[in-house]
């Protein structure tokens, strides 16, 4: 259901700003849960994750170069300012994620707990930087744009890269990560598909 | 206005464990700290400082004497809603403890996390028909009978918790502890718009 235009209410810079930071603090801190655990998720996080586990390079730096690529479409696609916005969140997410272990850490986390707390923690901050007209580039740029030039669908582009992301994690790392990596995607992903709804949440 | 969007029980069943379970993961970050916050859940948190009982337990009797104010003033589903929350913040509080603890945490971060975090938990039980609770109600309670205004029912009852807690935690846990009411108070304040959110 389309929202009537007299409905609309404007985010105030200021409200989208405690939006945003609410949103890329909380996400932060989920993936610390996740990382203390050395688990995964999907998505181009979850590229990063893997690959930083291999290499030992941080998740920060990491994360900023495998979303590089993705610039270059969203600036053609979307213009430069969600570009901007892009590159401005991606970089705020990833200092967080490296900052983060020296200021948090655990003496004991239970695995099970530790990738729910991951899947609503970081659900949640990405739900928050959605409604704030926020993003953490990534895949769905590209899926958007092979649905746009093929018909196939984007969703089924970004399921296929997750499921060819969880098959590499299965042959690096043991079942038992791949297992609670999953449950955390779950959680992840409910959160935003009850929550993402533009005829609920209504302010742009 | 066309006719308003509402949650399925699903919906509103998903609001209230995420945002329990929000308001646990904020509250055991604020008591591995040992800092103090306002309203029903500060007073349960002093009190289990002071005698050394789990805080779930706690703050679930602390709330048992609103929920009759609750259900005349807020109806029945409300009330129903309030009680599950509650429960299961008490449910997850006492066993929290045992599965995650903290290691190290930088004060002033903790502070702010556990206002941004369990303040939108909160937010998200408001906007699904719920609450934790507590003094609020008791505040209307009293403006409707005395004209005594609501927010200053609820200012005195922080007040009164926070100079409590100066007798049983140090002065300068009382004040990152401040600020992590003043995030948690902010965080509902700019968020908790019905303009915005127009599900019920």
């Amino acid at each position: 259901m389309p929202i009537p235009e007299d409905l609309k209410v404007p985010h105030t810079p200021i409200e989208d700003a405690q939006g945003l930071s609410i949103g890329l603090l909380t996400a932060a801190v989920g993936l610390t849960f996740l990382t203390h655990l050395g688990f995964l998720t999907g998505q181009t996080a979850g590229l990063a994750l893997i690959i930083s586990y291999l290499t030992g390079w941080s998740f920060g730096i990491v994360f900023t170069l495998v979303n590089l690529p993705f610039y270059a479409f969203a600036w053609k696609r979307l213009g430069p300012e969600f570009t901007l916005k892009s590159v401005f969140c991606v970089v705020a997410l990833s200092v967080l994620v490296d900052w983060m272990p020296s200021a948090l850490s655990f003496a004991y986390l239970d695995p099970l707990l530790g990738t729910a707390i991951f899947g609503v923690l970081t659900g949640f901050g990405l739900l928050g930087v959605f409604r704030h007209k926020g993003s953490l580039g990534g895949l769905g740029v590209i899926a958007l744009m092979i649905q746009d030039r093929t018909g196939f669908r984007a969703g089924y582009v970004q399921l296929i890269v997750d499921g060819m992301l969880f098959a590499v994690a299965y042959l690096l790392f043991d079942g038992r990560v791949v297992l609670y990596s999953l449950f955390g995607a779950v959680i992840l992903n409910g959160v935003i598909a009850f929550n993402h709804r533009r005829d609920r949440y209504i302010a742009d | 206005m066309t006719e308003k969007a509402s949650h399925t029980p699903l919906a509103d069943a998903q609001g209230i464990v995420f945002g329990a379970t929000m308001a646990a993961t904020g509250v055991l970050i604020l008591t591995s700290l040992g800092l103090v916050t306002g309203q029903t859940a500060g007073l349960a948190v002093v009190i289990s400082y002071a005698t050394g009982w789990g805080f779930g337990p706690v703050f679930f009797v602390v709330n048992l004497p609103f929920y009759w104010l609750g259900y005349r003033r807020m109806g029945l589903a409300f009330t129903l809603k309030t009680f599950a929350a509650v429960a299961l913040l008490s449910l997850l509080s006492g066993w929290l403890p045992g599965v995650f603890v903290v290691e190290h945490l930088w004060v002033p971060l903790g502070a702010v996390l556990f206002g941004m975090i369990t303040g939108s938990g909160l937010l998200a039980l408001f906007r699904h028909g719920s609450s934790l609770g507590g003094v609020g109600i008791l505040a209307l309670y009293l403006q409707e009978k005395t004209g005594f205004k609501a927010g200053w029912t609820q200012l005195c009852f922080d007040a009164g918790v926070f100079a409590i807690a100066f007798l049983v935690i140090p002065p300068e846990k009382v004040m990152w502890s401040a600020l992590g009411a003043l995030v948690l108070n902010l965080v509902i304040a700019i968020n908790h718009r019905r303009d915005w959110y127009v599900a019920t």
